[in-house]
């Protein structure tokens, strides 16, 4: 009864996700209040629906009930409880419900938070959301429906089980995250198709979009470092990031909701580049589609490609071509029209805004370029290419490095006109720090890595930068210690958001270029007693024994390591073998010396070649072992991005309710009535 | 049956109770003030706040307070539309009637009214209860599994569940429990031949480093094993060692009694190896002449089969350099040097930067081939 009760659920979900679309519509055109209300309860009562059946997907997977076909395809009695409920968004049909769910949420916590926008922007953005949950949602029950059943005679003994590589805590948690992030631009997306249906983009849509973007931008933050992380110690090459394609689907709607988020800035301050932030509102959501699209309709390969059956990757692109087509065809019809905002100086925070936004867009399409080129090519000419990391070394790292040299100028620039030599002035210990730490970095690490050195001097120009727009904003060395304390205390969430997301970055840079310009690797089949070295790290084979998981038999190594005769870790990778796919693979282990980890693999057992008595020889373990120089900043950085964005976001100035009963009260009560005067400094703070 | 629609009937009506109760709530509701102008009196309010706290300079909040204030005219100045009730309940309690009516008319379409839960706990419990004759053997591998996690150190019921296993077509389900078995009790020389068959089995009749490991083992405590004796010795001439192994052999032979049916496979096989052409007589496939090393019609028919299915998975998820790996030895194991090749092709072109897998893929595919019945 439960999947049954979850099936019902779910298509009740979907009713009133149309319910949603069709009153909110009505309710735009008939200006009525009653309508929009009905709406919004729609809204509410479709992500209740999705939300019961996500719930039911998830008992049936708890209890195996393999007469749910999705379950018995991507389950199996044996895995732990923690991947049978993963393993309701292990699939596609389950993690398309996902989509829903988030979907669906989205458009509730829209229609209910959203209070203080005006009337018609509201209604229409509620009526978009409610139209992209009943495209979704009927895909869903129509074509991927994840609560289908087996007939009675067709119910198999055992499920097929979830692939063994997306059995892993990091990745059962990375969906979410990641979908959270990418359909939080879905509500971006609504409001952009609302402002261009009202005719309306001004500082206060600036201001409503950004809490919904910083959020979605924060989650999708969290989400692709999860992704890198799980790949990093999951597949046991060492590698964090491939520039694979689905890799790339997940980055594209990041940098768009980077430069978004910048743009907006200059919306909400000074009113202008409304057209633009338009354009990226809306293309934020169609590259998280675009991004879904490749992912699930299986014309990529990857451990998340799972749908073979080429009909859904067809109607995917449809909802992906009607739904981003209708938005940029809207815009073309209605963005001329907008009216332009407030004019600005070459040298000023906005010009340097712009440029952040140019550079990220550049970027934003080296990245799509050399994500869909092989997959059009092969489509037109049959020929499978692939496009690697000297294409992307060559094209996207030169723009981000340009970013990157720009960055801590932009926040220490005016308004309108900015003072190029001031900001010059104010940055040059941040330049001489970046400087020495570059000429350190080459001169003094073994081997000289000329790459790698300007790699050190640009993340420690980020963090000196981000350290320096800090001690502008508290003036400190330039007031007492105790003014800049309290200048410090009472900066604003969003002066430290920013901050914190600027220093990440830096910290990131810092991780990526030490650890891909002095990463060191060995490789050889010892047998036990055997050892390797790898960046002065002498590694042995101490033991290897059997090791009995829940769902899987491993062989696991005991390596130790020591320096210099000392002892440093342990370290024991295992090698597994899981029988319901009969897939092996391979759990690293990790000893951490700092930043810096030491990365080791156990592969294949082989036996040596029988000696001369005949007698066979003895067996040996492909030992492999990386030397990863501060690999976790790689991480830790965008956790600190993720972090300014939570910062930023629980601002108080972004929550969009506050102050409004108080000034609701202090405002006229009919329309026509003359404007109030403007509150006094300080007013707002006691709302 | 009732209770599922009673249940369906209260969630319908509760979702359409909160689409009437926001409807009704905004009926009663005043129609709010302009919120695009408080939001220009608040950002007025958060530049006066900044500069008060000297985190703007003076110059800079004169500037933004006067652009601030022409926006909060203009949208003062700007007509305001005027947002009524619109409507009466009608329209909004047919549309709370009207969606469970079109929710329960898509569920009849896509649904399976009436189908019940099938929970494995259930499932297994209605297994235990019936005759053990009317199982399936996947059913009867699924109640042995559960027998087995009782009694986790009884090594017979590892070794039950490899035999179910075995002919539910799961020789790596059969292999897991046989490893058990054998961890219980070492010292059983018949589970370590199972192992070493079932793994033998597993691998698509190769001799992997765990069937030779389980073949010594059984040597070792039964020193007289035909099957340990015969595999090992096949370990030696795959190892190059071609004269050892066929003196092991006829070893082998002629310890052999005169009527064992398997005398035959193990001629043919010496007389492979040694390049003799093989004796006319058809050997017979006698019940053992698996355990001898060779595979029975049936069971070569089951390993092509599980070859296929690894070929089929690879389709469906090629990222699995070790599935590549069994893939080709497979093929070149049963002899099918044009999949061999095509696999191989299509595994170097997928890892043509990992050259230890390039190795692996290589000796792979140079794995001599077996003929049935050898």
């Amino acid at each position: 009864m439960i999947a049954e009760f979850g099936s019902f659920a779910l298509v009740l979900g979907l009713a009133f996700a149309a319910a949603q679309f069709v009153l909110s519509a009505a309710a735009r055109l008939r200006r009525s209040t009653v309508l929009a209300a009905a709406g919004e309860g729609a809204a509410v009562a479709a992500f209740a629906g999705v939300a019961i059946a996500f719930a039911c997907l998830i008992h049936a997977f708890v209890t195996s009930d393999f007469s749910v076909a999705n379950v018995a395809a991507n389950s199996h009695t044996q895995k732990p409880l923690l991947y049978k409920v993963a393993g309701t968004w292990g699939s596609h049909e389950g993690s398309i419900l996902l989509w829903c769910l988030i979907l669906t949420g989205y458009g509730a916590a829209a229609a209910t938070l959203g209070r203080g926008l005006p009337r018609g922007l509201k209604a229409s953005m509620v009526a978009t959301q409610g139209a992209l949950g009943t495209v979704f949602l009927a895909y869903t029950v129509f074509a991927s429906n994840p609560l289908a059943r087996l007939p009675l005679d067709r119910i198999p003994v055992e499920g097929n089980s979830l692939n063994p590589l997306l059995q892993d805590p990091a990745l059962a948690i990375h969906p979410p995250f990641l979908y959270s992030g990418y359909v939080g631009m879905s509500v971006v997306f609504s409001l952009a198709v609302a402002a261009l249906i009202e005719g309306r983009v001004d500082a206060a849509w600036a201001r409503w979009v950004r809490p919904w973007a910083l959020a979605a931008w924060s989650l999708l933050t969290v989400g692709i470092t999860l992704g890198a992380f799980w790949a990093y110690y999951e597949l046991g090459w060492g590698g964090w990031w491939f520039w694979d394609p689905v890799e790339n689907a997940s980055f594209m709607p990041w940098l768009m909701a980077t430069a978004l988020l910048h743009s907006a800035i200059v919306t909400e301050k000074r009113g202008a580049l409304a057209g633009w932030s338009l354009f990226l509102a809306i293309g934020a959501f169609t590259f998280s589609m675009l991004g879904a699209f490749l992912v699930r309709s299986g014309v990529l390969t990857s451990v998340h490609a799972f749908a073979v059956d080429p009909k859904r990757g067809v109607l995917l692109l449809i909802i992906l071509g009607v739904t981003a087509g209708s938005a940029f065809t809207l815009f073309a019809w209605r963005a001329p029209k907008l009216s332009r905002g407030g004019v600005f100086a070459p040298i000023s925070r906005e010009s340097a805004l712009v440029l952040n936004n140019i550079l990220l867009a550049a970027a934003t399409m080296t990245v799509m370029l050399g994500t869909l080129y092989p997959l059009i090519r092969e489509a037109m000419t049959g020929e499978a290419i692939s496009v690697g990391p000297p294409y992307f070394n060559l094209t996207f790292a030169p723009l981000m490095a340009c970013l990157g040299l720009v960055l801590p100028a932009g926040p220490l620039l005016a308004w309108k006109r900015g003072d190029l030599a001031g900001v010059a002035q104010r940055l040059w210990a941040a330049a001489l720090i970046a400087l020495a730490c570059g000429v350190g970095a080459y001169a003094l690490v073994s081997p000289r890595k000329a790459f790698g050195a300007l790699g050190i001097a640009l993340g420690a120009w980020l963090v000196a930068g981000a350290l320096t727009e800090l001690a502008e904003r508290t003036r400190a060395f330039r007031v007492s210690a105790g003014d800049s304390w309290r200048r410090l205390t009472g900066l604003p969430r969003g002066a430290w958001g920013m901050t914190l997301a600027h220093l990440g970055l830096g910290v990131f840079v810092l991780g990526a270029c030490c650890e891909l310009g002095w990463r060191g690797e060995a490789a050889e089949a010892l047998p036990l007693g055997g050892s390797l070295d790898v960046a002065g790290y002498h590694l042995t084979l101490e033991t290897v024994g059997p090791r009995e998981g829940k769902n899987f038999d491993a062989e696991r190594a005991l390596i130790r390591v020591t320096k210099a005769g000392r002892e440093i870790c342990t370290g024991e990778p295992d090698r597994r073998f899981y029988p319901a796919g009969g897939q092996t693979i391979s759990g690293i282990a990790l000893c951490y010396r700092g930043a810096s980890h030491l990365y080791m693999v156990l592969g294949e057992r082989r036996t040596t070649a029988p000696d001369s008595s005949g007698r066979g020889g003895m067996p040996v373990w492909l030992i492999r072992a990386y030397w990863n120089p501060w690999a976790s900043l790689i991480f830790l950085g965008p956790v600190i991005m993720a972090l300014g964005g939570i910062a930023s976001l629980s601002d108080r100035r972004m929550r969009l309710g506050v102050g409004r009963r108080r000034e609701a009260q202090a405002a006229p009560a009919t329309p026509d009535a003359p404007p109030p005067t403007p509150l006094r400094p300080g007013q707002e703070q006691t709302a | 049956m009732i209770a599922f629609w009673v249940t369906a009937g209260v969630l319908s009506a509760a979702a359409a109770m909160l689409m009437l109760w926001r409807a009704a709530g905004a009926a009663a509701r005043p129609e709010p003030t302009d919120v695009t102008s408080i939001f220009y009196r608040r950002q007025l309010a958060e530049i006066g706040d900044l500069a008060d706290r000297g985190l703007i300079e003076p110059e800079e909040r004169k500037s933004a307070e006067a652009e601030a204030g022409r926006r909060l005219l203009a949208a003062a100045d700007a007509p305001v539309e005027a947002w009524t009730p619109g409507v009466g309940r009608g329209p909004v309690l047919a549309a709370a009637m009207a969606v469970p009516a079109l929710a329960l008319a898509l569920y009849i379409a896509v649904g399976a009214p009436g189908l019940a839960d099938q929970p494995f706990s259930a499932r297994l419990a209605k297994w235990r209860a019936s005759d053990p004759r009317t199982l399936a053997p996947a059913e009867m591998a699924a109640v042995l599994e559960k027998l087995t996690s009782e009694r986790p150190n009884d090594p017979e019921g590892f070794r039950f569940l490899a035999l179910a296993e075995g002919a539910a077509q799961n020789p790596a389900g059969a292999v897991r429990a046989l490893k058990h078995a054998v961890r219980l009790a070492p010292e059983r020389g018949d589970l370590w031949e199972m192992l070493g068959e079932a793994e033998v089995y597993t691998a698509g009749g190769a001799l992997t480093d765990d069937a030779i490991t389980a073949f010594r083992r059984t040597l070792a405590l039964d020193p007289k094993n035909i099957a340990a004796r015969f595999q090992l010795a096949r370990a030696k001439i795959k190892a190059g060692d071609r004269e050892g192994g066929l003196a092991d052999w006829r070893a082998l032979l002629a310890d052999m009694a005169p009527n064992d049916a398997r005398r035959a496979d193990l001629q043919s096989a010496i007389a492979e190896a040694s390049g003799a052409p093989a004796p006319v007589q058809a050997p017979p496939m006698a019940e053992g002449g698996g355990a001898a090393g060779g595979l029975s019609a049936d069971q070569m028919s089951a390993v092509r089969g599980m070859v296929d299915g690894l070929a089929a998975k690879l389709q469906a998820n090629p990222d699995d350099q070790e599935g590549w790996v069994r893939l080709v030895r497979a093929y070149a194991v049963l002899g099918d040097a044009g999949k061999r090749d095509a696999a191989l092709k299509a595994a170097r072109a997928r890892y043509a930067g990992k050259p230890e897998v390039l190795d692996a893929l290589t000796q792979a595919a140079a794995a001599a081939p077996m003929k049935q019945g050898q």
